[in-house]
Parts: structure tokens; sequence; C-alpha cells
């Protein structure tokens, strides 16, 4: 503690689960955002990750509730907010915007995506397998073209309708700290915008590491089109993210409102690891160059520069790298705007515990969660395109 | 032009699955939840019907008047006699038959308010248990009806820790507390009624720190007609750690 704070100031509230929340969600807005690319944008190189991209969002997406859940307690009350919603609460109707992106986009997308290998991995397994899959499909096995023409149709439109909700989802996010107009940290109506592309980063960023990675495992040759094409997205990602940062910024800078002082202070001393080195410098400077450098993005040739087996190395490390300058984002966004006192005349400090409620134990291992559902979900649908059956082993 | 197989079987599950919430509402929604406000009505009944377990102040005062005339003059006026005794509504109906609880002997009760908190008040007494005659029931020193520190402190850092910490890191460090303000010594004693006193105008300061005044070594000065004239000088400067 330094200088003078409130007594209600002197312990934080949100701790780390709660910076965990946006991270998380973040990464499930980002996922969809990407696996769009290939289904609406027709962005045909980075098919290869489509259908990991919408598995991972939708392994995260089962897991963003649960740091709230942890965080408030009681989760055996947690259905009451859909049974009894206060329609006045932002963070009651989130549940309605999760619901809705739960069930309306991300399993539908990926059941018409999906429902042509269920139904031949039906028709080719036996035992539980067969009733499994046979349950999936929900008895819809007719693979006449029309048919099939319909999944692709359907798929679209619900990938169409799913960008405003991956929006919305993350959108809320940042919208639940830029309206808590008393804490000039937060207040600000940029903040959905640079949650949101900070969310397309990370998303991109995840599906990236998680592509390169999974390939290895699989003893497969990794899509070098496909991984320079996620380089290109990803960098160009970043430029808007940090320009919309930089704005913010600035903006604060320029209208130098009576917190500045406090706030320049908390950067300079509090949050001098986690902002000015985790997420400007390890987190967006050195990726920027080095994608900059390596990937396709700035070349007027199209391609990329540095042999095959480099460029991957060069895009796990910026993966890696611009991830924990993401967490670092929630990081700052959320413990930041509790450091400083709201006289303006002092600081308090935050300590991690490591077991707890609120612990870091309890947030790596929600951090590890969706990477076990994730890996579930590549058993029972495997995503890679060996892994598809042919349609002559159905006749 | 015919429905795909696959819009009929979806369709059943989503009404299934809303018919389910429509379901889940009537049976879980309490009846009565929403009359009143954003919450289950029939609790305001359910709540007044509980028994009740505090007496309240008065009823204790009524026969124990003479520990009531103390506690009213000390410094635990505002303290309801249960919230150390516990509940005492069966020994108001049996004062013979049911006794209260006797008062705390392990130094459990006592630190809930007088240990070391930042967030608590200036001035309120506060201490660490650790270090603070451990061992020893709070009530062995202290009497708990109208306590007083059995001791008037000699530092002004037994209750001002905050600010004494504070202080120690400043510029101001080496100025002792009575340099600033004046403390009666009923202070000491009734610290809430006799309160110490505080500058009041910008002369104070420029003892120090006016540029007419001799050059004191290490303080900064400042020109007193030009820096603010019409502010005074802790509505910027935080005398207490004055860096800030």
């Amino acid at each position: 503690m330094q200088g003078y704070i409130y007594p209600n100031e002197f312990e934080l509230q949100w701790g780390l689960l709660i910076v965990l929340y946006p991270y998380v969600t973040g990464l499930v807005a980002g996922a969809f955002i990407l696996a769009s690319l290939e289904r609406v944008f027709n962005v045909k190189e980075v098919q290869p990750t489509y259908r990991l991209a919408l598995l991972t969002a939708l392994a995260f997406l089962l897991v963003a509730p649960l740091p709230l859940l942890g965080h408030l307690g009681h989760p055996e009350r947690s259905y009451e907010i859909f049974l009894t919603p206060n329609r006045q609460s932002a963070m009651a109707m989130f549940g309605f915007v999760y619901a809705w992106y739960l069930a309306v986009v991300l399993l539908l997308e990926v059941w018409f995506e999906w429902r042509r290998d269920m139904v031949l991995w039906a028709q080719q397994s036996t035992g539980v397998r067969h009733w499994v899959y046979t349950a999936l499909t929900l008895g819809a096995t007719d693979l006449s073209e029309r048919s099939l023409r319909f999944d692709d149709k359907a798929g679209r439109w619900i990938t169409i309708i799913g960008i405003p909700s991956a929006f919305l989802l993350h959108g809320y996010v940042g919208f639940i700290f830029g309206s808590v107009k008393a804490n000039p940290w937060w207040s600000s109506v940029l903040m959905p915008v640079v949650f949101l592309f900070s969310a397309i980063v990370s998303g991109i960023a995840l599906v990236l590491i998680l592509y390169i990675i999974t390939s290895l495992i699989r003893s497969r040759p990794v899509d070098m089109p496909c991984v320079d094409k996620l380089a290109t997205f990803l960098f160009y990602a970043m430029i808007v993210d940090v320009s919309l940062e930089a704005l913010d910024f600035i903006h604060r800078l320029y209208e130098s409102e009576e917190s500045i002082e406090i706030l320049a202070q908390m950067v300079e001393s509090r949050l001098f690891i986690s902002l000015i080195v985790l997420q400007l410098v390890l987190g967006t400077l050195v990726p920027l160059v080095l994608l900059g450098f390596f990937s396709p993005a700035l070349r007027t040739s199209g391609r990329s520069r540095g042999a095959d087996e480099l460029r991957r190395l060069v895009y796990l490390v910026v993966a890696i790298l611009v991830e924990i300058g993401i967490f670092s984002i929630r990081w700052n966004v959320v413990v930041g705007g509790q450091l400083f006192s709201k006289s303006l005349r002092g600081l308090t400090v935050y300590k991690v515990e490591l077991l707890g409620q609120e612990g870091l134990a309890i947030t790596l291992a929600l951090l590890a969660l969706p990477l076990f559902i994730l890996w579930g979900l590549v058993k029972l649908i495997p995503p890679w395109s060996e892994a598809r059956p042919s349609d002559a082993a159905a006749h | 032009m015919k429905i795909p197989d696959q819009v009929p079987r979806l369709a059943v599950v989503f009404v299934v699955a809303v018919l389910a919430l429509v379901a889940a509402r009537s049976i879980l929604v309490p009846a009565t939840f929403g009359k009143y406000g954003h919450y289950r009505a029939a609790a305001v009944d359910s709540i007044a019907a509980r028994q009740v377990r505090f007496a309240g102040r008065q009823e204790c005062e009524d026969c124990h008047d003479d520990i009531g005339a103390v506690r009213a003059g000390g410094n635990h006026r505002t303290l309801s006699c249960e919230v150390c005794h516990g509940p005492a509504e069966t020994h108001v109906e049996a004062p013979f038959d049911v006794l209260p609880e006797p008062p705390d002997q392990q130094r459990r009760l006592c630190p809930l308010c007088h240990q070391y908190n930042p967030s608590r008040p200036t001035g309120f007494p506060q201490i660490d248990p650790v270090v603070h005659n451990p061992l020893k029931p709070c009530i062995s020193c202290h009497n708990p009806h109208a306590p007083v520190p059995p001791s008037v402190p000699g530092e002004c850092s037994a209750c001002h820790g905050s600010i004494a910490r504070q202080k120690s890191l400043s510029h101001h460090a080496n100025l002792p507390c009575v340099t600033c303000h004046s403390v009666p010594q009923q202070h000491k004693l009734t610290p809430r009624t006799v309160r110490a006193t505080k500058p009041t105008e910008r002369l104070f300061c420029a003892q120090c720190h006016a540029t007419r005044t001799p050059k004191l070594e290490g303080a900064p000065q400042i020109d007193l007609q030009a820096h603010y004239p019409r502010d005074l000088c802790w509505q910027c400067h935080y005398p207490h750690y004055p860096e800030t």
C-alpha cells in the first residue's frame, strides 16, 4: 500500500479468475471469427484450421462461465439467472447471450459441419460408438446431394449470424468494464472494441499454436500456406488492435483528466512488468517485428522469408508471446482498475494466492480444462481431413 | 418445396429445450416471486415468522442498569450487549434458568474489531494479537464495558499507525507530529471528543517552504504569492507523504 486509499479499496474484489474470464471468452470469439474467415470470407488457405477452430471455440466456450462460477461461489444457484433474469442487469442478460452463442451458433454449426461424417461413422462402426454417432445425428441420415448442400448453406448462414454473436459475446465483456463510469481506468467507450480486437488476435494465435502442435503430435506436415496466411491475419489483427489501444492511450493523455497522474504512477510501478514488459514489448512489439519480417504480410511478392522450419518455429514463438501479451492485457485491465484509489492519491497491491477458491492452482486448472475437453472432442469428432470417412465406404 | 430432414429434427430438439425451460420455470420459480420486486414475496413472511433470538439493549439494561450506566459513558457506548454476550432473548424470558454466554476469555472476540487492518479508520485502537501480550485474555487488562487503553499511549503511532508508517517513508520523516499538530492531554483519553489541532493556513507551511525564509536545507521553496495563492497547501500536497 502506498499513499492514501479508502478503507474498502485495500482488498481487491476481482482477482485472477476475473482476469481469466475475459481471456477465455476472447479466445472463443477469436477462434470463431477465424473459422468464419474460411466459411464466409472464403479464405481458402486457412481451410485446414477451420474445423479445429470450431472445436477450439466450443471447448473454450464450455469453460468460459466456470471462472465466474468459481469467483461467485454457489454454482448450484447459477441456473436461477435463466429462470428469473433481472432485465436491468447486463450481467444477467449475458447468460442469454452465452446460451444463444452456445446452442444456436456453435453447436448448430458443428452439427451441420459434421453431420455427414457422423452419419458415415455411425454406419461404419458398431456397439457404443454406433449408438453415440446415431444419437448425435438425431436420426437425420439423409446424405443426398441436396441434403448435404443444405448442411453447407445452413452452416454458412449460421456463421454469418455467428459473427455479430461473437462480437456481442466479447463486446459485452468490454462493455461491463467500459461502463463502470466511476473508474477512470475502465470507463471508456473504446473498451468493447479494444477487447474485441484483442480477442481476435488471441483466437488466431491460439489456433495457430494448436494447429502446429497437433500436426507435430500427429506427425503430419504443417500446411505452410495455411500458417503463413494465419500469421498474416495475426499481423493485420495486431496492427488494428495496437492502433486502437494507442488511440485509447493517446485519448487519455490528451484528455488528461485528474486521474492521469495516479494512472501514470500505477503504470510505472505496479503494472510495469505486466504492461510495459509483457503486454507492450514481449506481447506486441517483438511479435509484430518478427511477423513483419518473416510472414508474407508486408511483402508485395506475397512470399514469405526464411526456411519453412524456421518460420514454423517463429510463428509458434510469436503466437505464445501473443497469448502471454493478451493475458497481460486482461490482467492490466481487471487488476489495474482496482490498484489505484478512487481518491487518486494512493495505490494498493494485489498478491495472487496459490491455493484457495480464486488462486493460481484453480486458474491453471481452468486454463487446462478446455484443452482436455478439446482432446475429447477431437477423439469424438476428429477435425482432420484424413479422418473424414469417404463416401465410397458408405455404399 | 420439401423441407430437408434436418430441420424438423432440430426443431424438435429446440422445442423440447424451450419446453424444458418453461417447465423448469413453472416448477422452480417460487409462486410469489416478483409480487413486490425482484425477490420472493413470501420470504418477508417466513423471515418475520422466525423466532426472535436477540432481546435488545433496553431489555438488558432494565435489569443490569449499573453496567448499562458504565457502558453508556465509555468507548463501547454504541455497542449492543449481545454483540459480546450473544443472543439473550431466552435469558430475558427465563432469567434464572438460562444464562447468557460468558464473555470471551480466549482473545477470539475482541480482535474481530481491534486486530490491525489498514482499512480501519485512523485512530481506531488496533493491535497485532500475535505480539500484543500474547496468551493474556483481553479483559484481564481492559474493562470491556468501558475500555480505555490501560496506560495512555506515549506515541501517536499507537493509534495512528497507518499515518506513522507513511510519514516514516516521506521527507517529513524526521519531523515529530507535534511540529504541525498540538495535542491536548485530553485527546489521549477521549480521542474522539477532544481532537488534536491541524494547521489552518498557508503561512504555517511557509515557515519552512517559502522563499522569504532563510533557505532550509533540503526543503523545497516556493514563492507564496505566485504559487497557487488561492489554494491551501494540503489541497495538493499530502503532508504525511508530501512527495505525492
